[in-house]
């Protein structure tokens, strides 16, 4: 006997449980189906578990620094497999988080594996039965990514392990090579190398962090190497086996050999087995095509997140989410500006971005004006000794709009909302500078980027 | 806290009074600046009229519904303890202060409610120049707007992107910083874009829609030669004399050239047209609107705009098409006529006209016209001359559809004709211009199956 819905959302990470609870909040009739715990990757293996190791990784560091601030700490001894129990214990509590908000919105949760058998029929494979879901208005399918691998290597989460393996393994290797320098490689890399583990760091492209400003990768590639991380950028991996003191790794820069390696090199939309082509879902490039309300080319079925492509971060899913519920309940949401959107890497210093990079703004031809202050400059960064880093600003140079704004140094990922929010109202770098910013607080170097791109810093 | 009258605001640069709609505070509420008091009805919209001073609102002394003159007290707001009987006593219909009696030449100044203690009357003299806005405080200082963008700073911007166009005429507009940027490099006036953003707020993507559009672009005005000039954009100041310095005609050389158009061919073809069904019906005026439409795209210098140190001409035909009021005229703007059928500028014109009745036009609709035409053909007036509406270079003026006696090639017979007369601008063009352009309509009209082609 099939259940009826209104609406059957498929995958409860932040695209899918976020797109349920705007659903519900409509006066919508929700279904979830769910093969892990909810709360997806982000909350269970990525997002929230990453930031969790990594603030040990922080700690650690302050901890072995205590000197530094006239505190004698003794000998610090750092228990690996206690920093991933806590990182577990976070990740338990956040997905308990989103059981609470489904039942608080009255959502039906399914577990088990779902399958379209056409544009409104969901197939429920569960350990506690089969159910059959029909989805009466739409179906939103939210089924995440995967960690991809390179042709020839596979992940067997034991000598190549992926980000799922590293998040939950309690012990770490000796040496590890991290192949891929976006923002997973980078941020295992900072992990397990602040707990002694010898990282090297392989890049195909020119640098490290390779989407962000130039100026963001040439500080990470510094600061990084005189913490004994070894970096190699543009070298192609041609091939991955056991040798040596675990795994080799073949590349066209030489050879390097590691207890383990990482493989970091991107994530591909999950979508086989859950029955695409039965409800008439079209793919382009390997991700769900979408329409700008998140509709795919199958009239009622929406996909948001990981899945439907680019980029593959957790809050454009949630504001994707939002869209589609939205447009489902008959209104008429505001498109998400793709161009918009902030990106973060939580390594130490926190690197985060809006916009586009002095580099690319100037290949789009624009006329640009940059402004660059350091946090050796701003009090309150000097105060908490993580001085490592800089705010810059590029503008263009005939409005002041505000184009890309690049950050490296402590709580960048906070700091970019100010940017964020000035680009969605169209504010210009004359709207920041009239902005009074407290002092002292690291936002201050905000204000001092814009100032300096107008030519008016008063810090430096 | 100084009493604060609440005056008729001027909401834009022809308004002269206002009728309140409603107040949306009653006597006793708490104001903060900003709030919105009432609705207040123009000349051409229904606008929001936005609180100055803070307090109680103690008194209104214009109901809904009534009609003032801009610069009436209509309301006060002070503190619950101050004594307002001295400032109410001066309701009555005429301007409160005297520069509310000076309005018409004040058309930039946010006159929404002034504290007379702080601001001492001015002494104005008609004399434009007059109408400068200094940097001394007084009742046209810009700091007296509530919306307005912070004062241009020293930046490394260039100064036109400095100076950040004033928002409406009393009445906020709504635009994003980054738009009116935009529009002050791109010359695009944010009163008649329309706003996609939340609320209406004029966006970027407005803005560049705007000025992708190259006649909705409003041109600059026409100035006295020997200064310099560049195409830049109007502050309200500008705008206002811009528009009230043609009224004397005397910046603008007319010269006229007439012709009497032979229409019998025109008259058939339009009952045969009228009598097709379901097809909109056609006037005189869609079959003049058609022709100058096509004749303008073949004779651009006459589409054309003086703009100082340079003539702008424009390939695409927008004409405005006068229609009488019972207190006034407006001419709103069919736009690409050059690109519509004779249907389509029926039904559009027709619409527009009706709109215009009801006051219902969108600011976009009310400018950005390159020609004009106007017709008093339905008063039987055989022929009269029209003004031109700056910045355009010229009007055509239409006259009615006569039946008179004919010379023929067989003798005396009878035939119907319509006499054109085209006002031009002589800084744009010259009499053969003129008189080429008129020619053309004129063949168009009498062969009128090219209309249809």
């Amino acid at each position: 006997m099939a259940k009826s819905f209104d609406v059957v959302v498929v995958g409860t990470g932040p695209g899918g449980y976020v797109s349920a609870i705007r659903c519900a909040q409509l006066g919508l009739n929700v279904a979830v189906v769910e093969d892990d715990r909810p709360g997806g990757v982000c909350l269970n293996w990525g997002c929230i578990p990453t930031k969790a190791l990594l603030r040990n990784a922080e700690v650690l560091n302050l901890v072995q620094h205590a000197s530094d601030f006239g505190i004698a700490v003794g000998e610090v001894r750092a228990d690996y497999a206690q920093a991933v129990q806590r990182s577990r214990g976070v990740a338990d509590r956040m997905a308990k988080g989103v059981e609470f908000l489904f039942r608080k919105n009255k959502i039906t949760l399914f577990p088990g594996t779902g399958t379209l058998t056409n544009a409104r029929t969901v197939e429920v494979k569960g350990s506690a039965g089969n159910e059959t879901l029909q989805a009466g208005r739409a179906l939103i399918l939210a089924t995440g990514s995967r960690p991809r691998s390179l042709p020839g290597v596979s992940i067997d989460e034991k000598l190549v392990i992926s980000s799922n393996g590293a998040v939950r393994n309690e012990t770490r290797p000796a040496s590890i090579v991290v192949i891929g320098a976006g923002a997973v490689g980078v941020e295992f890399a900072d992990v397990y190398a602040s707990y002694g583990t010898q990282v090297t760091l392989l890049e195909a492209l020119p640098r490290v962090l390779p989407i962000e400003d130039e100026d963001a990768s040439t500080l990470i590639t510094r600061l990084f190497g005189r913490r004994g991380i070894t970096i190699k950028t543009g070298v192609k991996v041609s091939a991955v086996k056991p040798g040596g003191p675990g795994a080799i790794v073949e590349t066209d820069g030489g050879r390097f050999e590691a207890q383990q390696v990482l493989m970091a090199v991107g994530r591909a939309a999950r979508t086989d087995g859950l029955g695409l082509e039965a409800a008439g879902v079209q793919l382009e490039r390997g991700f769900v095509k979408i329409s700008p309300t998140m509709e795919t080319s199958a009239k009622g079925v929406y996909a948001i997140g990981d899945m439907a492509g680019a980029p593959l971060l957790a809050h454009k899913a949630m504001a994707e989410g939002v869209v589609a519920a939205e447009a489902i309940a008959g209104q008429h949401p505001r498109p998400i500006d793709y161009g918009n959107v902030p990106s973060c890497t939580y390594c130490r210093p926190q690197v985060a971005s809006i916009g586009v990079s002095e580099a690319k703004a100037k290949e789009n031809g624009r006329e640009v004006m940059v402004g660059k202050f350091p946090f050796t400059a701003n009090g309150k960064a000097v105060a908490l000794g993580e001085t490592d880093g800089f705010v810059k600003v590029v503008a263009d140079k005939a409005t002041g709009e505000i184009l890309g704004v690049h950050i490296a140094g402590p709580e960048a990922t906070e700091i970019i909302h100010e940017f964020a929010v000035g680009r969605t109202l169209e504010a210009t770098l004359e709207e920041i500078m009239h902005t009074i910013h407290a002092h002292p607080t690291l936002s201050e170097a905000a204000l001092e980027a814009t100032l300096a791109a107008l030519g008016q810093a008063i810090h430096i | 806290m100084a009493v604060s009258k609440v005056l008729m605001p001027k909401l834009s640069e022809a308004m002269e009074s206002g009728k309140i709609i409603k107040w949306l505070k009653k006597e006793g509420d708490r104001i903060q600046a900003g709030d919105i008091l009432a609705e207040v009805e123009t000349d051409k919209a229904d606008v929001e009229m936005e609180a100055f001073g803070a307090g109680v609102l103690r008194k209104i002394l214009s109901p809904a519904g009534s009609t003032v003159p801009v610069g009436s007290l209509i309301g006060v707001i002070a503190e619950p303890d101050e004594d307002i009987a001295a400032v109410a006593s001066q309701a009555g219909g005429a301007p409160a202060t005297p520069a509310a009696a000076a309005a018409p030449a004040a058309a930039a100044a946010p006159e929404m409610a002034s504290r007379p203690a702080a601001v001492p009357p001015q002494p104005r003299r008609e004399d434009p120049a007059a109408r400068t806005p200094s940097p001394s405080t007084g009742p046209t200082a810009p700091a007296r707007v509530a919306a307005a963008p912070p004062a241009a700073p020293a930046t490394a911007l260039r100064p036109a992107a400095a100076a950040s166009p004033a928002p409406g005429d009393g009445g906020r507009l709504k635009a994003s910083p980054l738009a009116r940027k935009i529009a002050a490099q791109s010359g695009v006036d944010l009163h008649v874009v329309h706003g996609s953003g939340p609320g209406g707020r004029i966006v970027r993507r407005d803005v560049e829609a705007a000025s992708a559009a190259p006649a909705a672009r409003p041109v600059a005005v026409p100035v006295a030669p020997g200064v310099e000039f560049e195409d830049r954009p109007l502050s309200q100041i500008r705008a206002a004399i811009a528009k009230r310095m043609p009224l004397s005609k005397a910046p603008v050389p007319h010269f006229y050239v007439s012709s009497e158009v032979a229409m019998d061919r025109g008259w058939s073809l339009r009952e045969e047209l009228n009598a097709l069904e379901g097809q909109p019906k056609i006037s005189f005026n869609d079959l003049v609107l058609r022709a100058c439409a096509l004749a303008l795209l073949q004779h651009p210098g006459v589409n054309a705009s003086f703009q100082g140190e340079s003539i702008r001409v424009f390939y695409r035909a927008h004409i405005g098409i006068a229609v009488a009021l019972e207190d006034g005229l407006i001419t709103p703007v069919l736009r690409d006529v050059h690109a519509k059928s004779l249907g389509q500028i029926a039904t559009e014109a027709r619409d527009l006209a009706e709109r215009a009745r009801q006051r219902k036009l969108r600011a976009p609709e009310m400018s950005g016209a390159t020609f004009s035409i106007s017709n008093l053909g339905m008063f039987d007036v055989t022929e009269f001359s029209a003004i031109i509406n700056p910045p355009e270079g010229a009007i055509l003026a239409v006259g009615s559809v006569r039946t008179i006696p004919v010379v023929t090639a067989d003798g005396l017979g009878v035939g119907r004709r319509m006499m054109l007369t085209l006002s031009c601008d002589h800084r744009v063009m010259d009499g053969a211009m003129g008189a080429r352009f008129l020619q053309d309509v004129k063949r168009l009209l009498e062969e009128p199956l090219r209309l249809l082609v």
